[in-house]
């Protein structure tokens, strides 16, 4: 297809969602934009005038696949506004639940959206035929990562048991032992799917960016660190706005970002390519065996790289557990402590203080979802009110390096047919699993 | 954690979205309640393709949900898949457009749901952000309740 024009429109609640308009010209991109609207303002708009308590139950609606990840970033925020440091057990349970969200979505990603991509079909439902055995095996790791946010959490979806400074409810031992039996007995499932995709034909495209990605020295980042980049050097996460770049464009209501080059990317891949030598053993063998190495600038490898991390998590979860059964959990002082003006007064971590110090606090947050990294920023005023809110979520960073991979896709695939360019575009823009009017599930009906 | 996987009441919905968190102020109301043996009542929330590993084993699950179906605003009706037809995207780029209809149709390709949910849909009049219903679809709870507690007794 020389000439023409590829419109790739999803129906959804709201106009202008997620679609990707192409206009060609002998064989060259005249135009090409991916448009999607910003998701989370309205929430930053909800949490102003609420107390700081309220911030992470309010948050994790954002997102009905990364609540876990959006109730723990905005933890970060708030406690680094109030300035209070939880225990060594909080953030490990923190570490510990965050890992059930990372298995929980690079499974339904990699199983029911990519896997059909791989395997030459249009959706999942066929292969619930052709690969019954694998899927039933995806369906059982993603059960397992139910079975672990639930425990944790106390609910699959939208974690309550997660406060300021703590938790509300402590696993048991017993309940942390049946949990690592459970991790335990899913590698083998995971392994075979690691059999499958090293089989699989990953369309062979690199455009060279840059990779940001949060990074320790101790350990695999997913929930803190600095905001590392392959192009070199960190930047700690209060300062996010000088590495971090937001931007309009006219066609798109999303801000778009940049860094040190015009784009750059975040996600299971940048997490890869930043911080691959401190991934499990497990971990790094999915990885030879799927043949994926550092640094990989095929963002359609994407999908690989959530498949080696699922294999992480699985295996850094029975860690995590083997380490809070040595510590042994016990009930903590969730009272907050604020710090500074004229000595130390406490606060129930459940309830608006009204004893912090005078002034306005700001405090920023900052964890790797499954999507990528995830900022929220507070500024909380001395009676505990939320006075201002910044979220930054991964797909609003993606979005640039999105649009820039489609302009150097499209040229490589200018020779096939309209019908076999479109699905190239798609693939690329699921490879990133970018977030889409997700805050709301709206049914649509007409009754036959 | 074991259950008694009998029935499944699943709420769904975003209460910050107006009437669209009807499903889940349902289970919160049914959770008051002195639910028969077996009956097991929660929140799907937005969790889309996650909704398959919440149905798994049940024999029957009854899904409470926001729907657009043309009627007037607080319009409970009780449907099955079979008598509707979804709306859904053809191609979906991103999880977060996968709908019920998605899920439902790739559990009982896979045969992990039980086969015919029932689908409790409620009119919205108003699905935007803030918190708290519409009158007509606060209204609508009581009978919400009543249909889901006639399809206990029926099952």
């Amino acid at each position: 297809m020389k000439d023409g024009k590829i419109n790739v429109h999803y129906v959804t609640r709201v106009e202008g969602h997620g679609n990707i308009v192409v206009d060609l010209k002998e064989g060259a991109v005249k135009e090409l934009f991916w448009e999607i609207p910003e998701a989370p303002r309205f929430f930053e708009a909800m949490v102003r005038g609420r107390s700081y308590a309220d911030a992470p139950h309010i948050t994790s609606r954002i997102c009905g696949i990364c609540s876990i990840g959006h109730t723990i970033a905005s933890l970060q925020g708030i406690e680094a506004a109030l300035g209070v440091q939880p225990s060594e057990q909080t953030v490990l349970l923190r570490k510990l639940i965050l890992h059930a969200e990372t298995v929980q979505s690079h499974t339904l990603h990699v199983f029911y959206l990519a896997a059909p991509d791989f395997l030459g079909v249009n959706s999942v439902i066929p292969l619930a035929t052709t690969h019954k055995e694998p899927l039933l095996k995806a369906i059982r790791l993603h059960r397992l990562a139910n079975e672990w946010s639930d425990l944790l959490g106390g609910r699959t979806t939208h974690p309550i048991n997660m406060v300021v400074n703590g938790w509300t409810r402590l696993p048991t031992p017993d309940e942390l032992r049946a949990l690592r039996q459970h991790i335990t007995e899913a590698i083998p499932d995971l392994e075979a799917w690691v059999g499958i995709f090293k089989t699989l034909d990953i369309p062979d495209f690199e455009r060279e960016t840059e990779y940001l990605a949060l990074q320790r020295d101790d350990e695999y980042a997913f929930y803190d660190g600095a905001i590392a980049s392959t192009d070199g050097g960190t930047t700690p996460v209060p300062q996010y706005r000088e590495k971090i770049h937001e931007f309009v464009v006219p066609y798109s209501t999303a801000k778009h970002t940049n860094a040190a080059r015009e784009s750059f990317m975040v996600g299971a891949l940048a997490r890869f390519n930043n911080n691959y030598q401190k991934l499990s053993p497990l971990a790094r063998w999915a990885a030879e065996e799927m043949g994926l190495k550092p640094v990989c600038y095929n963002p359609f490898m994407n999908n690989v790289a959530q498949l080696v991390e699922v294999a992480h998590c699985l295996e850094d979860g029975v860690r995590i557990i083997n380490e809070l059964l040595a510590m042994g959990l016990k009930e903590e002082d969730r009272s907050i402590e604020i710090k500074g003006g004229t000595g130390p007064s406490t606060a129930p971590s459940t309830a608006p203080s009204t004893s912090l110090r005078a002034g306005l606090r700001t405090g920023v947050g900052a964890t790797e979802v499954p999507r990528g990294l995830l900022i929220h920023e507070y500024t909380v005023d001395d009676s505990g009110t939320i006075t201002g809110a910044n979220f930054i979520i991964p797909t609003n960073m993606n979005h640039n390096n999105i649009e820039r991979d489609l302009k150097a896709l499209v040229p490589t695939v200018v020779d096939k047919s309209q019908e076999d360019i479109t699905l190239a575009l798609e693939m690329l823009v699921r490879a990133y699993d970018p977030c889409i009017s997700c805050s709301t599930h709206l049914l649509n009906v007409e009754f036959v | 954690m074991k259950r008694e996987k009998r029935v499944l009441i699943l709420g769904l919905g975003n209460p910050l979205l107006g009437d669209e968190g009807i499903g889940v102020r349902v289970v919160e109301e049914l959770k008051r309640l002195e639910l028969p043996e077996g009956v097991t009542a929660i929140e799907g929330g937005t969790a889309g393709l996650g909704l398959i590993g919440l149905m798994e084993g049940f024999q029957r699950v009854i899904i409470v949900d926001a729907a657009d179906m043309g009627h007037p605003p607080g319009r409970v009706v009780r449907f099955t898949p079979l008598e509707a037809q979804f709306r859904t995207a053809a191609a979906p780029l991103s999880l977060h457009q996968i709908g019920l209809g998605e899920v439902l149709a790739l559990a009982e390709a896979l045969e992990v749901a039980p086969a015919e949910p029932i689908i409790i849909g409620i009119q919205p009049s108003r699905v935007e952000e803030g918190t708290g219903l519409s009158p007509e679809v606060q209204g609508a709870i009581p009978q919400i309740i009543r249909i889901i507690l006639d399809e206990l007794d029926a099952s």
